[in-house]
């Protein structure tokens, strides 16, 4: 098959898609406005309606402030039920979820290379302790089996407090997911097609990537939402020349995932995203940091190390259309580099990759939606590396291309099964059918 | 709640977790690994028992001849190394019996883990060249009785020699007024306090070579040495660091230039030691016979210690049976092993070259000949060129301690 030829079919998809929603559907374009002043009603109606709750709420606290013997403060109650007279809001305190996914993966041309792997479990908590206070949690076992002996892996994936300001700004606190590109903080498998995640959002930007920090996000009108914060980095000093994780992925292989993670050097971030159209997101982020920590005799304690990613995702009738551009560099990598001369995998100055993907709503009977897709993508770990002595170098990595076409099948909404083939340009070896199940809720 | 008791386990607890995490021998680096790099008690001065180590160390009275101390064959003034280029030193009453082995450098041992079989089988750690030996208090025992070595009779024999030291006072005062009317005891405080000398004096382990400051960026490596350590590091040339590790760990620390594993390498019997004189004589490592735990492991037979290569090129004697006596042709050896055995072997009466001939003939498939850079036969070319070979050696060069960049 021929890739640019998927690519420019996809990117002709993307723009025709929009054309074809607008041309000549008068009647839809009807009900669509007809829909946004219904949703403008029923916003009012909310806002109306938390107003009254919040006058219920003031009269009730004065009354329990007035009454001379308080019952002791209810400790979080899980899953309260509703019609308990005590709690105010229905909804309970403390909320679980959870997410997992099971994959098989079988290699087209080494069949022996099949394998199936309980991907990941989760187990969500969140809490919310007032109307603007809330932990949230996530814990994750991947690879079904941990134990020092095994190859799974325990995790503490997220763990923050957030606090809302109104005015539309909030605040976390803790271990959260860096806001960069569509994935990231987003990754539950019942959210995105494929049954693996795609590799500029795995190997490029390191899903799933989480940072202890601060951060404070805001909305405005005409939908436009902005983060900030200032959080853990990476650590250079982790680098493995001579092994094959910096090459599958550059900052998967050095983030610390707030494991004794080193801080001398503190790192920025900060990300726009824009909704003012219905069903379209485009926004774009940086992150920027040293990477060195003033270690002891470390060669590279001034390398920085910056991600920017732009992306968009539009979702026009039965259509999900995205696309996504990332890049990552590490400066300053010249001194340390000639300290690994002949190793296989220097540190790259640069790295980067773009998708862009296309799905669409096939069929829905009863719970049942099919959703084929079909994504092309463009990556490369190893762009460029910075220069050293003539002849000691490592040449850098050509493009890695893979398309990915398959389907997404949603049982309800919180059930995914999943099929595809992946088809890889320069590895040819990497080629496989995947098979998945996934769920959350 | 902290008791005194898990107080005063602090310090030597962080300190042996620091020196496991810095062993990449397969242990499995402990994430509660302390982040100094390298124990750094030696600011602080020598503990008593230490100095007292340092005065055995160098007592040449507590041996058979009056004339040879540790530091004869292991000098301070050769990175604790021998200095001559004899394959196997000289011992016994009066000089002249010869060892079985080459000296080894006593530098660098401190982080050098007790051995252990890896998860994957790997036989690792250990002092001693078949890493028999579990500490370093223990290998301080043979030299003392060993008929090659400073040959007294006996344990008794060494403390009896010791009473008459000058320091003998301190080392009452040390470890007990009564300490010398035992043997045994008097005999293990000596080997204690031998190893304390050898973990504590920093002379045993500077990081203070070439290389050490061209890591920290202080020093340029010469375009020689630079090729040197490229081939060395690559996986497809030298290939050098799938034993000899080159880069610091993930903790900062420095490299050892050892992942304390044992191998194969099919070095040529050398006909300089007089052992084997008797054609039944194999020294092989792992499995005998100065070792007798695995003797049934006939697949680990002629397999010994990968040694640091930090001060390689202070040495005149390679190997564990000191066949070679220069460095280059070391390396040579490496990668022309296979590829020109002629040159290392000699050739039998029917024309056929006696490949491993230091090996008995049914533990010869032991011999690694899958890894980089031994996968080669007659006829194809060497994984180093000459002018390469000279590269690496160059490098080498760089891992001898006291380095003084020119001011």
């Amino acid at each position: 098959m021929n890739k640019h030829l998927i690519a420019t079919a996809l990117a002709a998809a993307f723009l025709a898609a929009p054309l074809a929603a607008t041309a000549g559907e008068a009647e839809l374009m009807a009900r669509i406005e007809k829909m946004a002043a219904e949703l403008e009603q029923l916003k009012a109606e909310l806002k109306a309606s938390v107003k009254k709750t919040e006058a219920v709420e003031q009269r009730q606290q004065a009354i329990a402030a007035a009454a001379p013997a308080p019952a002791p403060a209810a400790a979080p109650v899980m899953a309260a039920p509703a019609t308990e007279p005590a709690v105010a809001a229905s909804a309970p305190s403390t909320i679980f979820g959870a997410y997992g996914e099971i994959n098989y993966n079988r290699p087209t041309k080494n069949a022996s290379g099949a394998q199936a792997d309980v991907r990941r479990a989760v187990i969500g908590v969140e809490h919310r302790f007032d109307q603007k206070t809330k932990m949230v949690a996530e814990f994750e076992w991947e690879h079904a089996v941990v134990s020092a002996d095994d190859k799974g892996e325990s995790e503490v994936e997220q763990l923050y407090v957030e606090r809302e300001f109104g005015n539309g700004l909030r605040s976390k606190v803790g271990l959260y997911l860096i806001p960069m590109g569509l994935l990231n903080t987003n990754h539950e498998p019942t959210a995105y097609y494929g049954v693996e995640r795609n590799f500029v959002e795995t190997a490029i930007i390191p899903s799933t990537w989480r940072e202890v920090g601060v951060s404070l996000s805001g909305d405005t009108a005409g939908g436009l939402t902005w983060d900030t914060g200032i959080t853990t980095g990476f650590d250079l000093g982790k680098w493995d020349a001579a092994g094959s994780d910096g090459r599958e992925s550059p900052l998967g292989s050095i983030h610390q995932e707030g494991q004794q993670a080193k801080s001398r050097d503190l790192s920025v971030h900060a990300a726009l995203n824009w909704r003012g159209v219905p069903g379209l997101l485009v926004g774009g982020s940086v992150f920027t940091g040293k990477a060195g920590h003033k270690a002891d005799g470390f060669t590279a304690n001034d390398a920085r190390i910056t991600m920017v990613d732009l992306h968009t995702r539009y979702t026009p009738g039965r259509w999900d259309l995205s696309a996504l551009y990332a890049r990552g560099q590490i400066s300053n990598t010249e001194a340390l580099n000639e300290t690994l001369v002949g190793n296989p995998t220097p540190v790259p100055k640069s790295f980067a990759g773009w998708y862009t993907q296309a799905a669409y709503r096939l069929m829905e009977v009863g719970d049942y939606t099919l959703s084929p897709f079909v994504r092309y993508e463009q990556f490369n770990t190893a762009k460029s590396y910075a220069a050293v002595p003539q002849g000691l170098g490592v040449a850098a990595s050509p493009d890695e291309k893979v398309t990915t076409v398959g389907a997404n099948l949603k049982v309800g909404e919180g059930v995914v099964l999943k099929a595809d083939y992946q088809k890889f340009k320069e590895d040819k070896s990497r080629d496989r059918l995947n098979l998945g199940m996934g769920f959350s809720y | 709640m902290r008791t005194p008791y898990s107080r005063a386990l602090r310090l030597p607890a962080a300190l042996l977790l620091a020196s496991l995490a810095a062993c990449s021998g397969g242990g499995g680096s402990s994430s509660t690994a302390a982040p100094s790099p390298t124990p750094r008690v030696v600011e602080a001065g020598l503990s008593q028992a230490a100095k007292l180590g340092e005065l055995i160390f160098k007592d040449q009275s507590l041996s058979a001849s009056g004339k040879q101390s540790c530091a004869t064959c292991h000098s301070p003034d050769n990175a604790h190394g021998p200095t001559n280029n004899l394959s196997a030193q000289l011992g016994g009453a009066n000089g002249d019996v010869q060892g079985f082995r080459a000296a080894p450098s006593l530098r660098y041992l401190n982080q050098n883990p007790a051995f252990f079989f890896a998860k994957d089988g790997t036989p690792t750690g250990g002092i001693d060249r078949d890493g028999r030996a579990q500490s370093l208090a223990e290998q301080a025992e043979r030299p003392f009785v060993a008929p090659h070595e400073m040959a007294n009779a006996s344990k008794q024999d060494v403390v009896d020699k010791l009473k008459k030291a000058p320091y003998v006072e301190q080392f009452r005062a040390q470890f007990g007024a009564a300490i010398l009317d035992n043997a045994e005891q008097a005999f293990s405080r000596m080997t204690f306090a031998l190893q304390a000398f050898q973990l504590e004096a920093p002379e045993f382990h500077p990081f203070d070579s070439k290389y050490d400051q061209f890591l920290a960026g202080k020093v340029k490596l010469s375009d020689q040495e630079l090729r040197g350590l490229a081939l060395f590091n690559d996986p497809a040339k030298g290939n050098c660091i799938g034993c000899h590790t080159s880069a610091r760990g993930a903790n900062g620390a420095p490299p050892l230039f050892t992942d304390f594993t044992f191998d194969n390498l099919g070095v040529p019997r050398n006909k300089k030691l007089a052992a084997t004189a008797d054609p039944a004589y194999f020294d092989l490592g792992l499995c005998g016979p100065d070792r007798t735990d695995l003797t049934a492991r006939t697949d680990l037979c002629g397999a010994f210690k990968v040694p640091t290569l930090r001060n390689v090129a202070t040495r005149q004697t390679f190997f564990h049976n000191g066949a070679f006596d220069n460095l280059k042709d070391v390396v040579a050896f490496y990668v022309r092993r296979d590829t020109n055995p002629e040159e290392w072997y000699p050739t039998g009466a029917d024309g056929v070259v006696q490949k491993f001939n230091d090996l008995p003939p049914e533990y010869r498939k032991n011999v690694n000949t899958t890894e980089v850079p031994y996968n080669r036969q007659p006829g194809m070319a060497p994984a180093l060129s000459p002018s390469e070979i000279d590269d690496v050696v160059a490098f080498l060069g760089t891992l001898t301690d006291g380095y003084k960049s020119k001011p």
